[in-house]
């Protein structure tokens, strides 16, 4: 796998694990403990990543990716069947959502990074092309996914509690806060 | 310096952090050194003296440490990006309390979390074989 492509990932799980870390504000005890477990350890893993420059605990980190979005589904279901909407709705559409896509980026890349591994491990497979590149062609892509990631976690942190706060005290975030989306709720 | 990222960042974010904190005593005029609620850098980022200061501070380590080997940049983009990670999940929990002596807004927000990850991304994720040539 690139560095380009470990560092990628390893902003998806930032952006990820700092959703959240602020969709802790809002939750319950039952749901905050989980929240507050899931952004650490995301955090944690996206360091180690960086560090030490290779796919830390792949299975596991996929394990991880997939499985809040799989509880959180289930929270939605349990929900709506049972007519008791404020299960759910501390677990905001809109951050959840963003923390869905980015969690997906992880598990999918994550995915190929195991096949490919897998194939490479075979007696017959060739040996895998040593990549390099020039410090700015690094820098930009870098840069690209430092921007997207910022530009999807913006709304998310917007549509939490914690943004919510920063309305009252600096604005309305360019208008992000004014979204109305299902299951983002207002105040 | 423009064979390694790290180098070159610091030298960029540096320059540009400098060029926000001077430019921040231009909307702070009467703000309180710690003023919770201070002025709108280019109508979204608020910011007071303090906040600005530490723009200064920043920018000039960046700028120094680009400016002179590998291992340097690598360790302040790192150091620096971690403080500003840190500073954008707190700022979240601080934005209406006089604990916000930065006058942090959402917008802050956003721009300490976005240069936290492309520092910390290029500084913990680049030029590691080549700082004991550096």
């Amino acid at each position: 796998m690139s560095q380009v492509t470990r560092c990628w990932l390893s902003f998806a799980a930032i952006g990820s694990g700092v959703v959240h870390l602020a969709l802790v504000i809002s939750s319950p005890l039952p749901l905050a403990v989980p929240m507050l477990v899931l952004g650490l350890a995301e955090l944690i893993w996206a360091v180690s990543v960086l560090v030490k420059d290779r796919i830390v605990t792949a299975r596991l980190a996929q394990i991880g990716a997939t499985a809040p979005l799989i509880l959180w589904s289930l929270l939605v279901v349990v929900a709506t069947m049972l007519g008791t909407p404020q299960i759910a709705s501390p677990l905001r559409f809109v951050p959840m959502a963003i923390a869905a896509a980015f969690e997906l980026f992880i598990a999918g890349t994550i995915a190929v990074y195991l096949r490919r591994v897998a194939a490479a491990s075979h007696p017959d497979a060739a040996p895998a092309p040593t990549q390099t590149q020039s410090a700015g062609r690094y820098l930009a892509a870098v840069f690209v996914g430092g921007l997207l990631v910022g530009a999807l976690t913006t709304p998310a942190l917007a549509a939490t509690q914690a943004g919510t706060v920063a309305q009252e005290h600096g604005g309305t975030m360019g208008g992000m806060m004014m979204m109305d989306m299902p299951g983002m709720g207002h105040h | 310096m423009t064979k390694s990222p790290n180098r070159m960042l610091a030298t960029i974010f540096g320059a540009v952090y400098l060029l926000i904190g001077l430019l921040g005593f231009a909307v702070t005029g009467g703000v309180g050194f710690i003023a919770t609620k201070g002025g709108l850098l280019l109508g979204l980022f608020e910011v007071n003296p303090l906040h600005n200061v530490a723009h200064l501070l920043i920018g000039a380590a960046l700028v120094i440490a680009g400016l002179s080997s590998i291992r340097a940049s690598r360790t302040v983009n790192s150091v620096i990006g971690a403080v500003y990670l840190l500073l954008g999940i707190v700022g979240l929990f601080i934005l209406d309390s006089p604990a916000n002596i930065l006058a942090i807004n959402g917008w802050d927000n956003v721009l300490h979390f976005a240069s936290a990850i492309i520092l910390l991304g290029v500084g913990l994720g680049a030029d590691k074989g080549r700082v004991a040539t550096a």
